[in-house]
């Protein structure tokens, strides 16, 4: 029972890494909360299902679900944060809300506020493993995630890009005066974030069979809580808290019932501002890295 | 090599540079000196491309790029006031980012290796965070890590703020060993009096404005120094 939960909640919580680690590369270059990121995982999860509504293969499902939000992760960037980045942080915050909003009702709009369902017999195999029994989509989403991860691991530490991006994130003029092309890099790192949230859509419609147009809010509050857990721009940590709260979230309902699963994410989000605010792997009053 | 004409800076109504005009000549140091607030950072960082500015800068002839990470390209280093060091990236990330607009790999390894030649405790702190080292140690790493980017002028912002008078000293040797290599160095300092020991030609700034200008010995003779650092200098700028 506990063991089954746990493979349950590393599911959801390879979800909710995802979105936060698309939330925590953006919070890293600029040091806002760019808030479309959730509704940029809800419209990936709907852009994956129709691809697979419409007979493609779910490997071209992800794929074309990461390029439409990684388009519109630019799109953002250049509306919402470009001509916004001397304002005071809220502006761009309340701006990038702004597109929230606009992306949940363009997808009521065009695929109606009723769940969007997968075909019932995809990814529908299981495996026994002792006790526990896991679901070929459960699979898939683990394996997408680490897979991700360890991608965005790789581009971080070994890439230009990487490179770029992680001078950006820590001194703005000093990565330009290194020859760092800021504006192309930041906008690379918006669309990566809407890349990531995008396949994590996908994800998280395949683990419920079905997408809604506010499945955004939800995953997306969740999301934050664990960038907060791990440690605000710390990748490092967001891997360690997504699956965390995962676990926690699935616990909570096992053990406690439904009513008190919300508590005690948020409860442990709070918790980390009052007693660890640079959060789990972050270091007192040190900067935070991406 | 580097000729700037007519620089002003503004923040707002602040005038913090008006019509600076200065020159730095191939494998020449040249100190641009003056008190706090004179605005000598302000005109590194518009030279640099970090800040918006009239008037016009060229190097090596040809104007420079108005953005930071152009002019690096087109030879212009800046090693900023208070080092500019990612301390979150190990020293030898750092030297790397030095690098970052080279296309050469090859030539990148070896000029890092050859850094870490010309400062052994970077070799020794190559895997630490940068941000751990102590300040003579960062001003190292800051001034191995603009020499990857190949520049050919070099300029150095305050780069012994900060230090032990043992460590800025030497970090002034360093400087002017580096006047061998071939690179031209512009040099901003509030400790004017050591930066004219190394420095061939230095310009003084007061309150945004040159007030001065001339080799070390003409301006100590003329006794502006003091005035430029203490009060207000009266005297009109000489020609360069």
């Amino acid at each position: 029972m506990l063991l089954q939960q746990l493979v349950n909640g590393l599911t959801l919580g390879a979800v909710y890494t995802l979105v936060a680690l698309g939330f925590s590369l953006v919070m890293g270059v600029l040091g806002v909360l760019n808030l479309a990121v959730a509704e940029l995982f809800m419209l990936g999860g709907y852009v994956g299902l129709s691809l697979i509504l419409a007979d493609y293969p779910v490997a071209v499902a992800i794929a074309g679900a990461a390029l439409v939000t990684a388009v519109l992760g630019v799109v953002v960037e250049k509306v919402a944060y470009q001509p916004l980045r001397n304002a005071p942080p809220i502006a761009p915050l309340l701006s990038t809300l702004g597109f929230s909003v606009i992306f949940q009702t363009a997808a009521t709009n065009i695929w109606g506020s009723d769940p969007l369902l997968m075909p019932p017999d995809l990814l529908d195999a299981r495996y026994r493993v002792g006790s526990v029994s896991v679901g070929q989509a459960q699979l898939l989403v683990m394996a997408t995630a680490v897979v991700l991860v360890a991608a965005l691991a790789l581009l971080m530490r070994h890439t230009r890009f990487g490179y770029g991006l992680r001078a950006i994130a820590e001194n703005r003029d000093v990565a330009r005066l290194l020859g760092v092309p800021a504006p192309l890099v930041t906008s690379g790192a918006f669309a990566l974030s809407g890349a990531l949230a995008g396949v994590a859509g996908v994800q998280i419609g395949l683990h419920y069979s079905a997408i809604t147009p506010y499945v955004g809010v939800e995953v997306g509050l969740k999301a934050i809580a664990v960038m907060v857990v791990g440690g605000t721009t710390n990748i490092w940590g967001v891997l360690l808290a997504g699956p965390l709260l995962g676990v926690l979230e699935v616990m909570t309902v096992a053990l406690g019932g439904a009513a008190f699963r919300d508590m005690t994410v948020y409860g442990l989000m709070i918790l980390t501002l009052l007693v660890r605010p640079q959060g789990l792997l972050g270091r007192a009053g040190g900067a935070q890295r991406v | 090599m580097l000729a700037v004409r007519n620089l002003a800076v503004r923040y707002g109504p602040i005038q913090a540079v008006r019509d600076l005009t200065l020159e730095v000549r191939p494998g020449e140091i040249v100190a641009l000196i003056g008190a706090n607030g004179a605005g000598k950072t302000s005109a590194v960082k518009a030279i640099a491309g970090l800040l918006p500015h009239t008037g016009t800068v060229s190097l090596g002839g040809q104007p420079l790029p108005r953005r930071a990470e152009y002019a690096l390209r087109a030879g212009l280093a800046l090693v900023p006031e208070g080092r500019g060091i990612l301390g979150q990236m190990t020293v030898a990330e750092n030297l790397r980012m030095g690098g970052y607009a080279r296309r050469d790999r090859a030539g990148l390894e070896a000029a890092m290796e050859e850094q870490m030649r010309r400062f052994p405790i970077l070799e020794q702190r190559r895997d630490k965070l940068a941000g751990l080292l102590s300040g003579g140690e960062q001003q190292m790493l800051a001034i191995g890590r603009a020499l990857l980017s190949q520049p050919r002028l070099l300029v150095l912002d305050e780069p012994s703020l900060g230090l032990a008078p043992i460590m800025a000293a030497r970090i002034f040797a360093l400087v002017e060993e580096l006047r061998a290599t071939g690179v031209a160095i512009l040099l901003v300092e509030q400790k004017a009096r050591q930066v004219l020991k190394i420095a061939d030609r230095a310009y003084v700034l007061e309150t945004g404005t040159l007030r001065a200008s001339g080799t070390a010995s003409e301006l100590a003779a003329r006794g502006l120094l003091a005035d430029a650092f203490l009060g207000t200098v009266t005297q009109a700028p000489p020609p360069a």
